[in-house]
């Protein structure tokens, strides 16, 4: 059956940003953003910005993984017949 | 059939195009319901960030500060057990309640609902009823629908942004969050959070609606699995309606051979998802009963009993008798109660401090002049407390251990962390492995409610002989 370019390209993006949405919650929750980010070069950015940029690392993520979970889905060549 | 193009077009037809719907208003029992639990849940949604609690918001996810404040109470993240409880106890909510009632949430509660609702109301207001949307809607563009058409959605846009403006102020002291909109100097992430917010609820409640919920949302593709035949959904009678048909007022059905249903359409007009309920139960039934009160009104001017369209169960529909206690609904509920119960009780007894013990990485132990045996920690003290509190520290597990630091209390303003090194000093001759368990105490000297206490190792040269 034909799934339509934007079905595909939303099921990839939406439930990407519903899983983010919940592992921003956790991780956060556990780990402080200002104690992660003063172990990097970008020491000086605030908690907000750790927070945003945690959201849109985990949304990047899991749309990476939605989209090859779409493009595998997608059914292989079928195989050549070779005339005898 | 192998020509791109040919596929491409066959791809086009197979995707059906959504027609847009326009929900007819509709009046009546669960209108009104429903409206109420809209203006409640908006008032709620939009009123609470301005309320004061105490001189601070009451309510305020503090991110910056990693503190949540709720009315009296403030949360860590040391507390993001509570959360997880909480949002088990939602989720077990929502299994109880469409197992009872079916789409209660979805109908009634659901912020998606809840939103349509406002927009649909503000777009009949300014475009006029369902007859007056679709006559706008077809006519060719002139300056007349141009000034409809803008002046709706610039509705739309003001409200979605004050939308946004309320979300950022539940993370922002929301009377600052209004002098820097009005001097625009919001921060960049409060800007694009209230812009993201406010075009999300836009697109949501002004363009996508019923599509949201038909292929965006979760629950509605799970929730049938809580479904049974003793479940509350909202279902037309085929038995009673059967064979529909038009005729004339004040006619008997039976005398002209139809059932009660008139096939005026009323269910389908109203209906937000677009669909006849008079099909069966379909999943995109998000049980607003709007066809409910649009069926019962024609049956009433028709002259026949209510209740065509109504909520029923699937086993009353088939002439069953319905169980409201049924092995489902009986362990949802011990497990929600018992859940609440724990909850609250947690929450009462929870304390508002809070101890870590960090031991120095740098020396396992070191050996005084005298002999004595010493190990060295930071404690780090949270006064998660709204007032200041004076505590005292202390350590057992070994007999005659000693507890040295620089001072003999801490005193802690409300919300303040301390840490604070320490050091216990043991006499070898009591230590029998290298290895012992200790105990540090902290309590606050004026109350003596707060008391905490939290484990740690004592390690010396024990074992060895001497």
């Amino acid at each position: 059956m034909a799934i339509s370019r934007t079905q595909r390209v939303i099921s990839i993006l939406w439930p990407s940003f519903l899983v983010a949405a919940g592992a921003t919650i956790v991780f956060f929750s556990i780990f402080d953003p200002a104690a992660l980010l003063a172990l990097t070069p970008y020491a000086e950015l605030d908690r907000l910005a750790g927070y945003s940029i945690g959201f849109f690392a985990f949304w990047l993520l899991a749309a990476a993984s939605s989209l090859l979970t779409c493009y595998f889905q997608r059914p292989t060549t079928p195989r050549r017949n070779v005339a005898p | 059939m192998n020509d791109p193009a040919q596929v491409h077009d066959l791809e086009q037809e197979l995707f059906v195009k959504r027609e847009k719907i326009y929900p007819r208003e509709v009046h009546g029992l669960f209108a009104w319901l429903r409206n109420a639990a809209a203006l409640t849940l908006l008032g709620v949604y939009y009123g609470l960030p301005w309320l004061p609690w105490q001189g601070r918001q009451a309510v305020l996810f503090d991110l910056p500060a990693r503190k949540f404040y709720i009315f009296g109470m403030t949360f860590w993240p040391q507390d993001f057990f509570y959360l997880a409880a909480l949002l088990i106890i939602a989720a077990l909510s929502l299994f109880f309640f469409t197992a009872l009632a079916g789409r209660l949430w979805c109908g009634y509660a659901c912020p998606q609902t809840v939103w349509t609702e406002i927009f649909l109301w503000i777009e009949r207001r300014i475009e006029g009823d369902r007859p007056q949307q679709m006559r706008l809607d077809r006519a060719p563009w002139s300056a007349r629908k141009i000034a409809i058409k803008g002046s709706k959605h610039a509705a739309w846009l003001a409200l979605a942004l004050w939308t946004g403006f309320t979300f950022v102020g539940y993370f922002t002291p929301i009377v600052e969050l209004g002098h820097k909109v009005i001097t625009l100097s919001t921060g960049p992430w409060e800007s694009f959070w209230l812009l993201f917010y406010g075009l999300a609820t836009y697109g949501n409640a002004g363009w996508l609606r019923e599509q949201v919920c038909i292929y965006m949302c979760p629950y509605a593709r799970f929730q049938s699995a809580m479904f049974d035949k003793d479940t509350l959904i909202i279902s037309y009678d085929p038995a009673r309606g059967e064979p529909r048909g038009p005729r004339r007022r004040g006619l008997r059905p039976a005398s002209v051979g139809l059932g009660d249903c008139v096939n005026c359409k009323m269910c389908v007009q109203v209906c937000p998802t677009g669909i006849d309920i008079r099909q069966g139960l379909q999943y995109q039934c998000i049980g607003c009963a709007a066809c409910v009160d649009a069926c019962d009104d024609i049956m009433e001017r028709m002259g026949y009993a209510k209740g065509l369209i109504r909520y029923t169960t699937e086993r009353a529909v088939t002439g069953g008798r319905t169980h409201l206690i049924r092995p489902r609904i009986v362990i949802y509920a011990m497990l929600l109660a018992a859940l609440v119960t724990a909850f609250v009780v947690g929450l009462t007894q929870r304390l508002p401090v809070g101890l870590d013990v960090i031991r120095d990485r740098n020396a396992l132990f070191r050996e005084t002049n005298e002999g004595m045996i010493e190990n060295v920690y930071t404690l780090k003290i949270l006064n998660k407390d709204a007032r200041t509190h004076r505590y005292r520290l202390s350590a057992s597990g070994i007999d005659g251990l000693a507890l040295l630091s620089d001072a003999a209390e801490h005193t802690l303003p409300a919300g303040a962390v301390l840490e604070v090194p320490v050091t216990l000093r043991a006499d070898p001759a009591v230590l029998a492995r290298r290895s012992t368990d200790v105990t540090f105490h902290l309590d606050a000297i004026d109350e003596p409610r707060i008391a905490t206490t939290e484990a740690a190792r004592f390690l010396g040269p024990g074992g060895l002989p001497r």
